[in-house]
């Protein structure tokens, strides 16, 4: 018999029904777990059974089960019951061990006994009966299943299964589709698969007129208006049906430029500075002859609406920015070395590789390219354009990254929500093809929005006080691309998603009522995806915090959107916050602390100033005063102030692993004191409001996933679970008790601890 | 000009000396100065004729210079005022609005030396290089008086006092601190926490007078099994006689950490059956383990290397139960070499394209892994496995301290403590002999001098590296280490000084200057970080790859104006304690009222919330 006498190997008995019927028990016995998690509209393709999923590299640690393929997901169910911590934030729609099929990016079986493996793609035939199974995911991580006791011919459908349905022919093969059209086969139970758009979403989508018109009066753009010619997509199929232009441009006019711009983008406003400087986005104009004249007209228009007339400045993108297939080859250099290369062999050239993938440069070169953009708003007070060819792409990160940049608003939860709603999926940005969700085209694969998010992180990383949201938040969104069944990831722009999801109404005779188009819910309702607890963790304790110590007299005035003052420099500068607030006092250690900072920032005022171009000047200027926090936010960009976004690139890797360490301990002391903050001000409140029993309401509400603990004498220790990979687990969320018997204490001996096949998986033959 | 007043000069040593390495990058604005440092530097800066300088006790200006030009790598030339005194060097520019200011003791000064002749206008240029990763450029003109000296030959005269024969200024300052830092290390104290003496481990008397081992501490542990005259027998088989005593022994599993300096087993492969004695009793001392594992900081090539010169390593077959493990460290030159690359990658100026390859080119941050593993590989087996290690390099002076002082901060959290910090260094460092006066080179003007590493740096770089992945984990902040590595040059407070502890006994260092420890212990608040969370016996793995070690921009780079401080978590920290002290204090005030409302009232009284009233923490 190949099965031997190990526990945790499944026996043929875990098959027949129990025996004893104890109640207590049966329902954890095997035969009921291993059924798939199905959501509505998905269906099981294939499935193996005796599976080992491998972790680790110990085969001692390795889980069996069944391994699924529906027409979502890779999904696989364990045999084994695993002590689940309870720290683990729980998918909605994806269980422990399941990956969304459209974050696998290869699918490579090998045949270890033979010395063969080969990279499937869709409709593909497979020679050999695999052995082992090793999926690429787009999220860094690499899953290795093996079927030394499965049934060969079960483990090869599975295997060409999970490879025909990772490469969808058609959009509207996207799973999102399936799981969206479901909810309008329910007679009236309109909310079979919980997508709400109105209630609670508080992001605006921009597509409606209305969330424009609340832009404009936001950033006080009073020369500037709704334009709706686009409405049915009717002269432009990229663009959204409701933008906005200068007011000095009518309707009429627009019609006749559109036809020279490409896709007849008529150019984007995005967001006016407060001095009434506009930022606007072009693509450039295909007939030569007519470019300068409709440049001339464009550039006048926002002129005309420009308080001062200002003349414009164009950005041009394409020339000062790499394009997205340096950024493609850049990732897949950085993937490389983070998680494919053997960890022991990276560790030598860790540094010289992390160069050459040249990532980090990209991601220096954007924050550059917004900084100078920055620049001409702020300072030279003039209207930017920002000229890329087809307007899609580059300008989607650097419109966001000024932003960011000058708009205390957009560094909110909800306000960067809607950035990336108004500059990425609104504006046209190719999510499908960038994120390459069909397979279909490797070339046009880029990650645009992943470098986006790096850039922001660095910003985070810089400044974490003045953002809502945490690392966290901007791992999962960047994780969130590969869960197909977000309106905001799934398309190239709004008219496609309007025409598929019209086609797959009509094909599937779907009644969409009162719709115009399937309702995808966008990945802004994340209750689609975590409980309310677990969103908890994309709340900043040092932002939430701040908001806290603004609090007087039991009222709490919010900073974040109130407008910035034309002249940020004004009177915040002078005195850092903690003097301002009064709670210190002037001798105590505190204000020395930050005297210190006052006077390194005023080091860069003696910088020679023949060698300074009038932007360096500007950031010099810039930094020789303490930082507003709610005012502009420039990061620093010598290449010593940028580091690798470790949560993001390096989770999965248990040698990169800081047992109970990271920042995240630091975390996890600043939530529960904010949280005590919390708890004290809705007490305060309560006293105040009818001088009653304070209750114990606080704790439902908290906005903090680590909470105040009962015994206030204790300072709370951080819990041991935590790692710097947290909220992840590299190891498959297995209990461990020491370091034995880790990829430390192999590391630690000296083992090569990736395993070798995974180089092998590259080469092409 | 002298402080008399405590506060005042603690002030004053604070914004002058200490701080300047966090606080003045060079550069320096005279009124934010103005407002950060108070009353005493106020008077100091509000009257210029008076010099301008923030003078300590005993601090005396031996020369000044006008027209000096400072050639400013980020500025470029400053005109300004050169002034010298038996403490530090002091520049104050007389060409520009604001003031800027260098402000540096004499002790970083690693060489200083005249570049080139003399120009036509009589201009010579001075070259300044410092043991704190900058060098300094001054042009200035020689005095037309040829009997009169330059203010630079007097500068070389008080930047060595050494080799000049003159006394180091630590011997002269005589600042009065609330606490007496020379009391903060008591051996038997220490020793009685980790609950030594026990029926395995005896203190021994047999180097009281430095007769053994003058290197070492007077108070040695050893098994209580081995007699004192089988210790001396033992000493002429490990070099200098630094015989494998005790470090740290676990509280539960009492395997122990011991060190010692290699054997001298030489060609002919000598053995000496105290030694192995010795060694079978440290193993026995444990129950728990049959097993000894002897930690050997150097790469095999250079243990065996060490052969040739009467030196080696335990053989196996010797050392019965005993394993040999090589931590592949690298020698004391090796590590000069390597700060001396690092330090032409970061100063002056970065560059912008090779920034990653050129970091690790130096090889910094792989000897700073390599030190780490080790370390690790030390605490792991005795937290993990239970088992007694013995860690030697060659004389046991270099490497093992940094190996043993590391693994303990991994496994006692005591010495992540502000205070046990100070004992770490002041048993495993000072006690133990790390040859300070030569590592450094204090007053020396010897600066080509072989013996001269970085050693106690990089260990100060590793500490640094786990408070980066443990930020909750250590009472003391970054500033602290900073602090502590700005005093190993300076040559301000005595503890630095010397090479043994019979040294600085010999020298009476306790007696004539004063500690470290009393200027950090008596504003103790500077140095706390807030985010520390206390749990005993939690034992700190770090993640010793490449990926997780970054290099010390704030040290290393720390000169750099653009290299700025980024927002600090600390202080928002600090402000959201400030915050919950406030709010405490109105919660409980309105609760009081409620009380007395309902006390008056009726019988209807509000049931007390048992969360409110938590104890404010002390740094606030």
């Amino acid at each position: 018999m190949m099965f031997s006498g190990k526990q945790t190997k499944p026996t043929f008995k875990s098959y027949l029904p129990p025996l004893q019927t104890d109640l207590k028990k049966s329902p954890q016995l095997p035969i009921k777990k291993l059924e798939a998690k199905l959501l509505p509209g998905e269906i099981i393709v294939n499935e193996a059974n005796f599976v080992r999923k491998c972790i680790g590299s110990e085969s001692q640690d390795d889980l069996w089960g069944k391994l699924v393929c529906t027409n979502f997901k890779v999904s696989f169910i364990s045999h084994n019951s695993l002590p689940r911590k309870r720290f683990q934030c729980t998918h909605r729609l994806l269980g422990e061990h399941d990956i969304p099929l459209a974050c696998v990016e290869q699918v490579v079986t090998v045949n270890d006994l033979k010395g063969k493996q080969k990279i499937l793609g869709s409709n593909q035939k497979l020679k050999f009966n695999p052995t082992e199974l090793i999926l690429y995911c787009k999220d860094f991580r690499i899953i290795r299943f093996r079927f030394d006791e499965a049934g060969p011919e079960s483990a090869k459908k599975v295997c060409l299964a999970i490879a025909h349905y990772s490469h969808p022919a058609d959009p509207q093969l996207l799973f999102g589709f399936e799981y969206v059209g479901k909810r309008y086969h329910g007679s009236t139970g309109d909310r079979v698969n919980g997508v709400d758009r109105g209630g609670g979403m508080q992001t605006p989508l921009f597509d409606c007129s209305s969330d424009w018109d609340r832009e404009i009066k936001r950033t006080g753009a009073s020369e500037w208006r709704v334009c709706t010619i686009n409405q049915g997509y009717f002269i432009s199929p990229s663009l959204p049906e409701f933008f906005v232009v200068p007011v000095s441009l009518a309707d009429q006019d627009l019609k006749q430029y559109a036809c020279f711009f490409y896709s007849q983008r008529i150019p984007l406003w995005c967001w006016n500075h407060p001095s009434g400087s506009a930022l606007v986005r072009m693509s450039n104009i295909s007939d030569p002859q007519q470019q300068r004249k409709v440049e001339q007209r464009i550039s006048s228009a926002i002129t005309k609406s420009h308080p001062l007339r200002s003349d414009v400045f164009k950005s041009d993108l394409d020339k000062n920015l790499p394009n997205i297939q340096d950024i493609q080859a850049a990732l897949l250099k950085l993937r490389q070395i983070c998680v494919i290369d053997p960890f022991e062999e990276s560790e030598e050239k860790w540094l010289s590789s992390l160069e050459s993938s040249r990532w980090m440069e990209y991601v220096r070169t954007f924050l550059r390219h917004a900084v100078e953009v920055v620049y001409m708003l702020e300072s030279r007070n003039v209207p930017v354009i920002l000229l890329e060819n087809e307007d899609r792409d580059l300008s989607c990160v650097i419109s966001c990254l000024v932003q960011l940049m000058c708009d205390p608003h957009c560094r909110s939860l909800h306000g960067f929500q809607g950035l990336i709603q108004k500059e990425w999926v609104m504006a046209g940005h190719r999510f499908l093809d960038r994120c390459n969700h069909l397979k279909k085209n490797d070339k046009e694969e880029s990650p645009l929005f992943l470098l986006f998010l790096d850039c922001v992180w660095q910003l985070w990383n810089q400044y974490p006080a003045a953002f809502e949201f945490t690392e966290v938040y901007l791992t999962v969104l960047g994780d969130s691309m590969w869960v197909p069944i977000f309106s905001t990831f799934l398309f190239n722009c709004p008219r496609q998603r309007a025409e598929n999801s019209r086609d797959f109404a009509s094909s599937k005779s779907i009644h969409l009522g009162q719709d115009q188009a399937l309702r995808f819910p966008p990945v802004w309702d994340w209750s689609q995806q975590f409980s309310l607890k677990d969103q908890t963790l994309f709340n900043n304790p040092l932002y939430v915090g701040k908001i806290a110590t603004c609090v007087q007299n039991g009222t709490v005035k919010t900073f974040t959107h109130r407008r910035s003052k034309k002249n940020y420099s004004s009177t915040l500068r002078g005195l850092p916050s903690a003097l301002r607030n009064g709670s210190l006092g002037p001798n105590d250690t505190l204000a020395r602390r930050n005297s210190l900072v006052l006077r390194l920032r005023s080091d860069l005022s003696q910088v020679r100033e023949q060698q300074e171009t009038p932007s360096e000047r500007f950031i010099r200027d810039y930094f020789s005063h303490p930082v507003d926090l709610q005012g502009l936010l420039l990061p620093q960009l010598l290449p010593s102030h940028l580091s690798v976004w470790k949560l993001y690139f390096l989770r999965w890797v248990p040698e990169a692993q800081i047992p109970q360490g990271g920042p995240i301990t630091a975390f996890h002391k600043l939530s529960v004191l904010t949280d005590e903050i919390e708890m004290l001000q809705s007490q305060l409140r309560q006293y105040k409001g009818a001088g009653s029993t304070p209750n114990n309401l606080h704790a439902e509400h908290s906005k903090m996933y680590f909470k105040v603990t009962s015994t206030p004498h204790q300072t709370p220790s951080p819990p041991e679970y935590l790692s710097s990979s947290f909220p992840f687990s590299p190891v498959g969320n297995l209990c461990r008790p020491g370091i034995l018997g880790t990829p430390l204490s192999k590391f630690l001996n000296g083992a090569k601890i990736w395993l070798s096949t995974e180089t092998l998986a590259n080469e092409t033959f | 000009m002298e402080e008399s007043g405590s506060v005042d000069s603690v002030e004053s040593l604070c914004s002058s000396t200490t701080t300047r390495s966090d606080r003045s990058s060079g550069p320096r604005v005279s009124d934010t100065e103005l407002r950060s440092k108070g009353k005493a530097t106020e008077r100091i800066y509000k009257d210029p004729s008076k010099g301008e300088l923030p003078l300590l006790p005993e601090e005396l200006v031996q020369d000044s210079a006008k027209d000096v030009t400072y050639i400013c790598p980020f500025l470029g030339p400053v005109r300004g005022s050169l002034t010298v005194t038996n403490y530090r060097l002091f520049f104050r520019s007389t060409d520009r609005e604001p003031v800027f200011q260098l402000d540096l003791p004499l002790g970083v000064l690693s060489r200083v030396e005249k570049i080139g002749a003399a120009t036509s206008r009589g201009d010579v240029s001075y070259g300044l290089v410092c043991k704190d990763m900058r060098n300094l450029r001054f042009v200035h003109k020689e005095p037309e008086d040829s009997l009169k000296k330059s203010v630079f030959e007097v500068l070389m005269k008080f930047a060595f006092p050494v080799s000049n024969n003159m006394s180091l200024f630590a011997f002269e300052y005589k600042q009065v601190f609330p606490e007496n830092g020379w009391k903060v290390y008591d051996p038997l104290a220490e020793y009685k926490r980790q609950g030594l003496p026990n029926e395995s481990w005896r203190i021994s008397k047999v180097n009281d007078h430095y007769e053994l081992c003058d290197s070492y501490p007077a108070a040695l542990f050893v098994p209580v099994t081995i007699t004192d005259e089988e210790l001396r027998r033992v000493s002429s088989f490990r070099a200098k006689g630094r015989i494998p005593v005790l470090s740290w022994i676990h509280p539960e599993s009492q395997a122990a950490v011991v060190r010692a300096s290699q054997t001298m087993v030489g060609q002919n492969g000598r053995r000496c059956k105290e030694d192995e004695k010795l060694l079978q009793a440290i193993m026995d001392a444990n129950a728990q383990s049959h097993k000894l594992f002897i930690f050997d900081a150097r790469p095999s090539v250079n243990a065996a290397a060490n052969k040739m010169k009467g030196g080696g390593f335990e053989s196996e077959d010797a050392y019965q139960n005993a394993e040999l493990v090589f931590l592949d460290i690298h020698n004391i030159h090796v590590m000069r070499e390597s700060l001396r690359k690092l330090k032409e990658v970061v100063y002056p100026n970065i560059e912008d394209s090779h920034w990653l390859s050129n970091i690790e080119s130096t090889h910094w941050l792989e000897h700073i892994k390599l030190i780490l593993a080790g370390a690790l590989r030390i605490a792991d087996k005795v937290e993990s496995g239970k088992t007694s290690v013995v860690v030697h390099c060659s004389d046991g002076w270099d490497r093992t301290p940094q190996l043993t002082s590391l693994a303990l901060i991994m496994l006692d959290s005591h010495y992540r403590t502000i205070r046990g910090f100070q004992i770490l260094l002041e048993k495993e460092w000072l006690s133990f002999g790390h040859r300070f006066q030569q590592r450094v080179g204090h007053g020396d003007k010897n600066h080509t001098d072989a013996d001269r590493s970085p050693i106690f740096l990089q260990f100060i770089d590793c500490v640094w590296q786990m408070t980066r992945q443990f930020p909750a984990a250590f009472e003391f902040n970054e500033y602290f280490l900073i602090t502590i590595l700005d005093h190993l040059y300076s040559c301000l407070f005595g503890t630095f000084l010397c090479n043994s502890e019979q040294q600085r006994l010999k020298e009476e260092v306790p007696k004539h200057t004063v500690s470290l420890w009393s200027f950090v212990n008596s504003q103790l608040e500077e140095f706390v970080n807030p985010l520390y969370v206390h749990y005993p016996s939690h034992v700190l793995f770090p993640t010793v790859g490449i990926r997780h070690l970054q290099l010390w921009v704030t040290y290393y780079i720390r000169w750099n104006p653009r290299m700025r401080p980024q927002e600090p978590v600390h202080q928002r920290y600090k402000e959201l304690l400030a915050k919950r002290a406030e709010l405490q204090k109105r919660v409980e005030e309105l609760q009081r009222e409620a009380a007395n409302r309902t006390a008056t009232s009726s019988s209807e009284r509000p049931g007390s919330p048992t969360r409110s009233i938590t104890p404010v923490q002390t740094f606030v």
